[in-house]
């Protein structure tokens, strides 16, 4: 019941966002077209009921975009633009192992969409059954799985689980 | 200079030539600021506000003339054009009529080929296709391009949107399905040929009535208009809502819903049947070729 309830308020809010007006008309129309998506396609959206009332998940959720858009995007662009800007160019690209240990896909997805959104690194693929994935990294520090799981995804799961898992 | 750069150099010669030439004004003059109160003239003029406005070197009461539209080729074009798009709708449920005789199926036929299909197919839930980031991000891409074609139909009487063109847009919906789900993606949200043809139908029945109902019932007086789109006080049909929704609606928001549907629901049966394997259609087709042959 809550997932439909949640997925027709996403679908409400890009229906306002996308017309660009408030109307009695937009609201109507939105509140048809929400329900209508939100019946069809909830069900493939969301899998636990649970998950989506959850209040503590939706505070970590919004603990990550802020801490992931200010401080974690702001060093690793800082990172790559001295390395741009350096004359000779200090760069040890490579592609390495990263394994991730996130339960479900929306974790998964966050956890490598962040890693791919980050300049420096990104991820060209992965291994559902290892449970890897493959990271061009832009300044290869070290190829250990572990330690690359210290270095690139850690704090990335960290969140991850805590918001999806 | 290698030929990357060649490419490279002209493009940007080129850019910056014509930004010349075009803010030099040889293509023309550019419009000053001061004709924008023309752009408010036709605004006010097409949404037929009832109130006076000033607008150099006029005073004008825009009540007193009127469009009935506040989209500027809709006030123009609806009631005269009205007709060409009945015809371009009828071109287009042809179009589709033709592809769906080419794939005709019988309902054992596309259950046994569901089956043969699912065989080399992972269990419920998990669909072939890309890789899990692909088809988690499509899930949600899917779900957000059909809530927004339904907003470029439902806004097409305020924008240059409408029913057509929300139904183009519903259907990359399941295109992105097909490419990154797998077609069984679409049988699981009910997106089946059946109910596309459905839907479809009723889209066209509703905009053939719509056109159709006003003639019909104004036989014997004159005062009924094919296609009605803008109110008119002296026809006894007036196949509009209200006002009073906040925005001014012609007969167009319901063609447009109608349009939505067909269109949506026409594109997504032909992208359907076109995801069939060859090695399924091709056999079933020549086989009903020899028993009629």
């Amino acid at each position: 019941m809550f997932r439909y309830l949640t997925i027709g308020l996403f679908a409400f809010t890009i229906y306002i966002l996308f017309s660009g007006s408030i109307t009695l008309y937009d609201i109507l129309t939105g509140l048809i077209v929400s329900a209508i998506a939100s019946v069809i396609l909830a069900k493939t959206l969301v899998k636990e009921d649970s998950k989506v009332i959850d209040i503590r998940r939706l505070f970590w959720l919004i603990a990550y975009i802020l801490h992931y858009m200010t401080i974690i995007e702001l060093r690793a662009h800082l990172d790559v633009a001295k390395r741009i800007i350096n004359p000779r160019m200090p760069i040890n690209p490579g592609i390495v192992r990263v394994p991730y240990k996130t339960k479900t896909d929306y974790a998964t997805v966050l956890v490598s969409n962040s890693i791919t959104n980050t300049p420096g690194t990104v991820v060209v693929d992965l291994d559902e059954d290892k449970k890897i994935l493959y990271v061009h990294w832009i300044n290869v520090k070290a190829i250990e799985p572990d330690k690359t799981y210290e270095y690139i995804s850690k704090t990335f799961e960290k969140y991850a689980k805590k918001i999806f898992d | 200079m290698s030929k990357k750069n060649l490419v490279i150099t002209s493009i940007t010669l080129t850019s910056i030539v014509l930004g010349l030439i075009i803010s030099l004004g040889v293509l023309g003059p550019i419009p000053l600021t001061s004709i924008r109160p023309l752009g408010l003239f036709y605004a006010l003029f097409m949404a037929n506000r009832n109130i006076t406005i000033e607008v150099f070197p006029l005073i004008v009461n825009p009540g007193n003339f009127w469009a009935a539209s506040t989209e500027a080729i809709t006030a123009i074009l609806w009631d005269y054009r009205g007709l060409d798009t009945l015809f371009e709708t009828s071109v287009f449920f042809f179009a589709i009529i033709g592809s769906i005789a080419l794939f005709r199926f019988t309902e054992k036929e596309e259950h046994e080929i569901r089956k043969k299909t699912h065989e080399n197919h992972a269990s419920e839930g998990k669909y072939l296709g890309l890789s899990l980031i692909t088809k988690t991000i499509t899930k949600i891409i899917l779900f957000t391009i059909i809530v927004v074609s339904a907003a470029i139909a439902l806004h097409g009487q305020l924008t240059p949107g409408g029913g057509f063109q929300g139904g183009s847009a519903f259907a990359v919906a399941p295109l992105l399905a097909i490419a990154a789900l797998s077609r069984f993606y679409l049988d699981d949200i009910g997106f089946k040929k059946n109910t596309m043809l459905l839907l479809r139908t009723m889209g066209l029945l509703i905009i053939a009535l719509l056109a159709i109902i006003p003639v019909v019932a104004g036989i014997g007086s004159w005062q009924a208009y094919i296609m009605q789109n803008q109110p008119k006080e002296w026809a006894i049909i007036q196949l509009f809502p209200p006002k009073g929704l906040g925005v001014l609606l012609g007969s167009l928001v319901y063609y447009n819903i109608a349009e939505l549907l067909a269109v949506g629901a026409g594109f997504t049966i032909i992208f359907i049947l076109l995801s069939i394997p060859e090695e399924f259609y091709k056999k079933i087709i020549e086989k009903e070729g020899v028993e009629h042959g």
